[in-house]
């Protein structure tokens, strides 16, 4: 089997190491890197359990992404969201909001919601249904995940504007 | 290790089209392309493919354009990814059927990976981009040894999953030509779920003066081994005024034009009974009474 050395940005941190070129993103982070909170699914870009960012804010299947092709780019696991061992707004706001059962989905659901946000700070629950789509969640229902995106944009509303000295909550 | 494992290939990577095309030609049959991988990295994993080779599309950036040209149309490049369609204001404006089946296409994450050449040379006939350009009309460009050649929309699906693209051909291009102030254009297509493959989907192109349809293409996907035209649906609907005894013969005549199965997504019957009905709608959402 043909091996190549492999360079991966993953939290803002390279990773070097030897794998066959047949390895998927996901697997590399899993088996390669023991980054082990990004989730195997279906294998098959249908369920949303391995969804990583690319370059900070596009929501990707590591399943369905060769490693080699995510050399150069920058992503992002649930484990790249907390900072210095706070929970980024999107986890507090998942907690708060109970948008959690048995979890599997989690930082999948984490990850997009940090994409739809990205993308869109302030969506309708139209479009916060419509971008959590390609992420399943078996245990329940989706209300609670729907109030959980709402919170966590109401949240980094917020902390922006702490950030920039403005009028706090 | 994950239970899904992909089966060995080598990776071939160009930094040039000629590259690319000079890898085809030596290693014919044995290559499979990569772009966003999205179908073929499944096919891979199936074994529907074997290919000794994959070859990425990664070192050719020159692939990546998405351009409307006034007066000629739309050129996409073969990296361009569904998500960039919707990101075009002028995909939305002038070419609408396919500014639609790029917004209901799959999923955000399969969006932000899949490319609209992907689509096409998948030979689905489920595929909703492929069905909105169907209905858009247009041309692939291929590149090969001796040269560029281009197919017409309508002869590039052969068969279910076999296009008319060459071994030693890469498939650099699609081309859709510029509609004028009267082409309106539509998609709709039915599924379970949101982000479901269609159980049946389709476009229309019209050439309207007022009320009156001058020429019509009609795409309908899922109802045959590849997706296809309505050609006695269209003749029935040029020269006319649109009214609503047109539409429930243009319905009654979709359904005899078609030749659907029963498979998981759906029956034979339920997709003859709904090709009407989605026909009739997606011509009144194209002319905008719907």
């Amino acid at each position: 089997m043909k091996t190549k050395i492999m360079t991966l940005c993953v939290n803002g941190r390279d990773h070097r190491f030897e794998a066959p070129v047949n390895r998927t993103l996901l697997q590399a982070l899993r088996d390669d890197l023991k980054l082990t909170e990004t989730k195997y699914g279906c294998g098959t870009g249908e369920c949303g359990g391995c969804t990583v960012l690319m370059d900070g804010k596009e929501s990707i299947c590591s399943c369905l992404t060769l490693a080699v092709e995510a050399e150069g780019r920058h992503i992002t696991t649930v484990g790249g969201m907390t900072r210095d061992g706070e929970l980024h707004p999107i986890q507090i706001a998942f907690i708060e909001e109970g948008a959690i059962q048995c979890g599997y989905c989690t930082p999948g659901m984490i990850m997009k919601t940090a994409s739809i946000l990205a993308n869109n700070p302030h969506p309708s629950e139209d479009e916060i249904r419509e971008g959590l789509e390609g992420n399943i969640c078996r245990c329940t229902g989706y209300e609670k995940i729907v109030l959980a995106v709402q919170r966590a944009s109401q949240m980094l509303d917020n902390s922006q504007i702490q950030k920039s000295g403005g009028m706090g909550q | 290790m994950s239970s899904r494992v992909l089966p060995q290939f080598d990776l071939l990577t160009p930094q040039s089209i000629p590259e690319a095309v000079a890898m085809l030609s030596q290693h014919q049959g044995q290559v499979s392309v990569l772009a966003g991988g999205t179908d073929m990295l499944l096919w891979n994993y199936i074994r529907k493919v074997k290919p000794t080779y994959l070859l990425r599309l990664s070192g050719l950036d020159e692939l990546d354009y998405l351009n409307y040209i006034p007066g000629e149309g739309l050129i996409i490049g073969a990296k361009v990814k569904i998500v960039q369609l919707l990101e075009h204001p002028d995909v939305a404006e002038k070419f609408p059927a396919l500014y639609q089946a790029a917004s209901t296409f799959a999923t955000p994450q399969i969006r932000n990976m899949a490319t609209v050449m992907g689509n096409v040379l998948r030979g689905s006939p489920a595929g909703d981009c492929s069905c909105a350009i169907l209905a858009l009309g247009g041309q692939v460009v291929l590149q090969g040894p001796q040269g560029e050649r281009l197919v017409g929309i309508d002869d590039f699906w052969v068969a279910y999953g076999v296009t008319e693209r060459k071994n030693d051909e890469l498939a650099v291009e699609l081309r859709i030509p510029e509609p004028t102030s009267t082409t309106r254009s539509a998609f709709i297509r039915m599924t379970r779920v949101h982000e479901d493959l269609a159980k049946i989907n389709v476009a229309v192109c019209l050439e309207m003066k007022q009320n009156t349809c001058q020429r019509a293409r009609i795409a309908m996907g899922c109802v045959g081994p590849i997706l296809v035209r309505l050609k006695q649906t269209e003749k029935l609907l040029e020269g006319q005024q649109i009214t609503g005894e047109l539409l429930e013969q243009l319905a009654a005549s979709a359904q005899e034009e078609i030749a659907p199965i029963d498979d998981q997504r759906s029956t034979e019957e339920y997709r003859r009974q709904v090709a009407g009905v989605i026909l009739r709608r997606v011509i009144e959402k194209a002319v905008g009474t719907h």
